[in-house]
């Protein structure tokens, strides 16, 4: 039982961990997708001419797109029963909020990749290998921004805080329990900013031959 | 000898005195049905491309019912089983008319278009017949059940009617009538395509409360682990159920023809039998027959007699003065593209002004949103450039906290406590989400102003230092950043509707919860948004350049 909060089920930090394994699970998924696509655009981008230009714009829109509202608009667009040769495509709620994070990852990926490109052209290595630090930020930035999932009904960590703190009655109580859920949360974006910073001077001391 | 003419006229008299006799309900059928299957004998006559729909149920020997698949008791399907009471009635429409039923799956949002699109005959399907659909399809009278929605929740949940609701999600499905009604009292809505789902997200508690007819629930309500956990709160807009044929005039004999068979079946108990065979409730069933029995309804034309029928729920939504337009341009694009377009927010004026409020507000948000992040920039910036440790360490604590904590919790948090103070309304929610958008970006810039502070203290520490005249410079230095950071508290922006903020994408969910088009009206969010956030974006590079010149 949890200390403050006498009304949270006796499996709450299990459900809370399980729950945050799908934010893991979205943000991977959504960073797959954007390193793959993110690699395109930049490559597009730095070859130039119409395809450069073209790449340009389309990360410039990308940029811009709200995460929600692309989340919204996939989960609306596409079909619950939509199929491709046969084979249903329909996303499922997981997929949905991953790949309304992909225009996010996607021109982070695009916009840090075409700047390690033109780093390691001008024979930059550890330049360049900043873009592994970057993408290892972008990595956390879309953990937390995954917990948008709640507003669909996908069972990550925050819509688990939320379910039980609609039980609570008092406001005391639901403080509480949402500094539980920042305190989960927080301690592991510091890790994971402890381990970029690590990885960051790890690959200085490598290219600097130190 | 005299008094036998005087006998047989008055005999006569007394009997042309009598009433004549009504036409009852089974033989204006028997002979509808009797001309249709004449006409669909005579050769050639199925071979016309646009012919009458009870005529074509004969030609084909098929009825095509719209019935669901995932509505328990009254419309499911495991493997090539159906079973249901729609099921069931569709079964003995067909069986009374002496043809097949081939059974088409619909749900909320797709059964008119099916019918609109002829792919099926008849809806039977969970319909509630209201006033806005008269519009879209012919109902059959009498109405063949009747239900409410109720809103089903956690016991423990202290919701008790509509007062409790403002600011709560919702779990509804797309195309329900009492969706409309829902909105109205400042819920927000989670949209499903189909009702089975309802309980399961319950059970998992993705939804803390799901709103449904009561004949739905009826069956989950048997389960003693679901009736455990989970009550009615209240129930609203009863709705009688129709059959529903499409509203074109070929159509007409088909409509006629389940008119006079839903009389004969109410009279009959034929719905009543089907009901209790599906274990669905029957108070409605038994008033009904009650009714139909009675001399003056059991005529032909019974189901035109307002003395016995139902009426439809009252949901007409007032048109704009520019929907007539808004269509002929729909229809334009139709023509030209073949892309159908829909419009529903320019159409009706519910949705007319939640889209013009939903604009008003997102602008509202996203201008609130840019001071608020501008300003506890500035302030946290300031706070944690300060070199007394006591106000330092405390404003960046506040900074690291609100950097551990996922967007949609700071807002919950903020809500909450907004909440407290003050009762739930709209301005309310968007100033809860300003503050939280401000404070979460606002944070982040205001890092990056004491960081740049810190950077030309080292720089500067052999000269001398005015305070006002180095933040001044920190806050160039760090303008990328706050840039930045305005852009992603735009951005955000609508994230805010998860509270209850009723900006544009709030009210477009809101729309397209009674309306169609969702395709085109997510589209157009989409649009604007972007569009929106590229403003934001050209404004705040100009406020960068600025920034930048100013202590160059």
């Amino acid at each position: 039982m949890i200390p403050f909060v006498p009304g949270l089920p006796a499996d709450f930090v299990t459900q809370l961990l399980a729950g945050m394994a799908v934010n893991f699970q979205i943000a991977a998924i959504a960073l797959a997708v954007g390193l793959a696509l993110g690699a395109l655009l930049a490559w597009s981008k730095l070859g130039g001419g119409i395809l450069g230009a073209a790449a340009t714009v389309l990360i410039g829109l990308m940029r811009a797109a709200p995460t929600f509202v692309v989340m919204f608009f996939l989960l609306n667009i596409i079909p619950r029963d939509a199929t491709l040769f046969g084979i249903g495509v329909a996303p499922s709620g997981i997929m949905t909020v991953a790949l309304s994070l992909v225009p996010y990852s996607a021109s982070y990926v695009a916009d840090n990749g075409a700047e390690a490109l033109k780093q390691l052209r001008t024979g930059s290595t550890l330049g360049a290998l900043l873009f592994l630090p970057n993408v290892t930020r972008a990595f956390f930035v879309l953990v937390m921004s995954s917990s948008a999932g709640a507003a669909i009904g996908v069972t990550e960590g925050i819509a688990v805080i939320l379910r039980e703190a609609a039980l609570l009655p008092t406001l005391d109580q639901k403080l509480v329990l949402f500094a539980i859920g920042i305190l989960f949360f927080g301690v592991t974006l510091q890790v994971g900013f402890a381990i970029m910073r690590l990885l960051q001077r790890h690959l200085g001391r490598r290219a600097t031959g130190a | 000898m005299r008094a036998w003419p005087i006998l047989l006229f008055v005999v006569a008299a007394s009997f042309a005195a009598l009433p004549a006799q009504a036409e009852t309900p089974d033989a204006a059928l028997a002979k509808l049905i009797e001309d249709a299957r004449a006409e669909a004998s005579v050769a050639g006559a199925c071979a016309k491309p646009e012919f009458d729909r009870l005529v074509r149920v004969f030609c084909d020997n098929r009825l095509r019912p719209g019935v669901r698949e995932y509505y328990p008791l009254f419309g499911t399907r495991q493997g090539q089983t159906r079973s249901g009471y729609d099921v069931d009635v569709a079964r003995a429409v067909a069986r009374h008319l002496g043809v097949e039923p081939v059974f088409t799956r619909v749900n909320a949002a797709s059964r008119v278009p099916l019918l609109a699109d002829d792919r099926i005959d008849v809806i039977l399907a969970t319909m509630g017949h209201n006033t806005q659909r008269d519009g879209q399809v012919r109902f059959i009278r009498p109405h063949y059940y009747q239900s409410e929605t109720i809103m089903v929740g956690p016991r423990a949940l202290p919701v008790k009617g509509w007062p409790d609701i403002g600011g709560r999600t919702i779990c509804v499905t797309i195309g329900n009538g009492s969706n409309a009604q829902i909105v109205s009292h400042n819920a927000r809505l989670m949209l499903f395509d189909e009702a089975g789902v309802l309980p399961g997200q319950l059970r998992d508690e993705t939804c803390t409360l799901a709103a449904q007819d009561d004949s739905f629930f009826d069956y989950y309500f048997i389960e003693p682990d679901f009736a455990e956990r989970f009550d009615k709160k209240f129930g609203f807009a009863q709705v009688p159920w129709g059959m529903a044929v499409a509203r074109v005039a070929s159509a007409d004999r088909l409509a006629r023809a389940l008119d006079l068979m839903s009389q004969i079946f109410h009279r009959d108990g034929v719905f009543l039998e089907i009901a209790r065979a599906n274990r669905v409730g029957t108070g409605f069933l038994e008033r009904q027959q009650a009714v139909w029995k009675r001399p003056e309804c059991d005529t032909a034309t019974g189901s035109t007699n307002p003395a016995c029928v139902l009426p439809a729920l009252k949901a007409d939504l007032e048109p704009t003065p520019f929907a007539g337009r808004v269509a002929a341009f729909e229809s334009w694009v139709k023509a030209r593209t073949g892309i159908a377009l829909s419009l529903p927010m320019f159409k009706t004026m519910p949705a007319w002004s939640l889209f013009k409020d939903g604009i008003a507000n997102s602008l509202i948000l996203i201008a609130g949103a840019l001071a608020a992040t501008l300003l506890f920039a500035l302030v946290l910036g300031a706070v944690q450039s300060t070199r007394i440790f006591l106000i330092r360490w405390p404003a960046r604590a506040v900074t690291v906290i609100l950097q551990s904590s996922p967007v949609v919790l700071t807002l919950v948090i903020a809500a909450a406590v907004a909440h407290a103070f003050f009762a739930y309304s709209s301005a309310v929610a968007i100033g809860a989400s300003i503050v939280a958008l401000g404070l979460m970006n606002g944070s982040n810039a205001g890092q990056a102003i004491a960081e740049a502070m810190q950077s030309l203290r080292t720089e500067r520490s052999a000269g001398p230092q005015r305070t006002v005249e180095l933040f001044g410079r920190a806050i160039s230095r760090a303008a990328t950043q706050i840039v930045s950071f305005l852009i992603n508290a735009a951005k955000g922006t609508p994230i805010a509707s998860f509270i209850g903020a009723p900006e544009l994408l709030s009210a477009l969910t809101d729309i397209t919860a009674f309306a169609s088009g969702r395709a085109t009206t997510y589209s157009l969010l989409l649009v604007f948004y972007v569009a929106i956030v590229v403003v934001v974006v050209w404004l705040c590079g100009r406020l960068r350049i600025l920034l930048e010149r100013r202590h160059a």
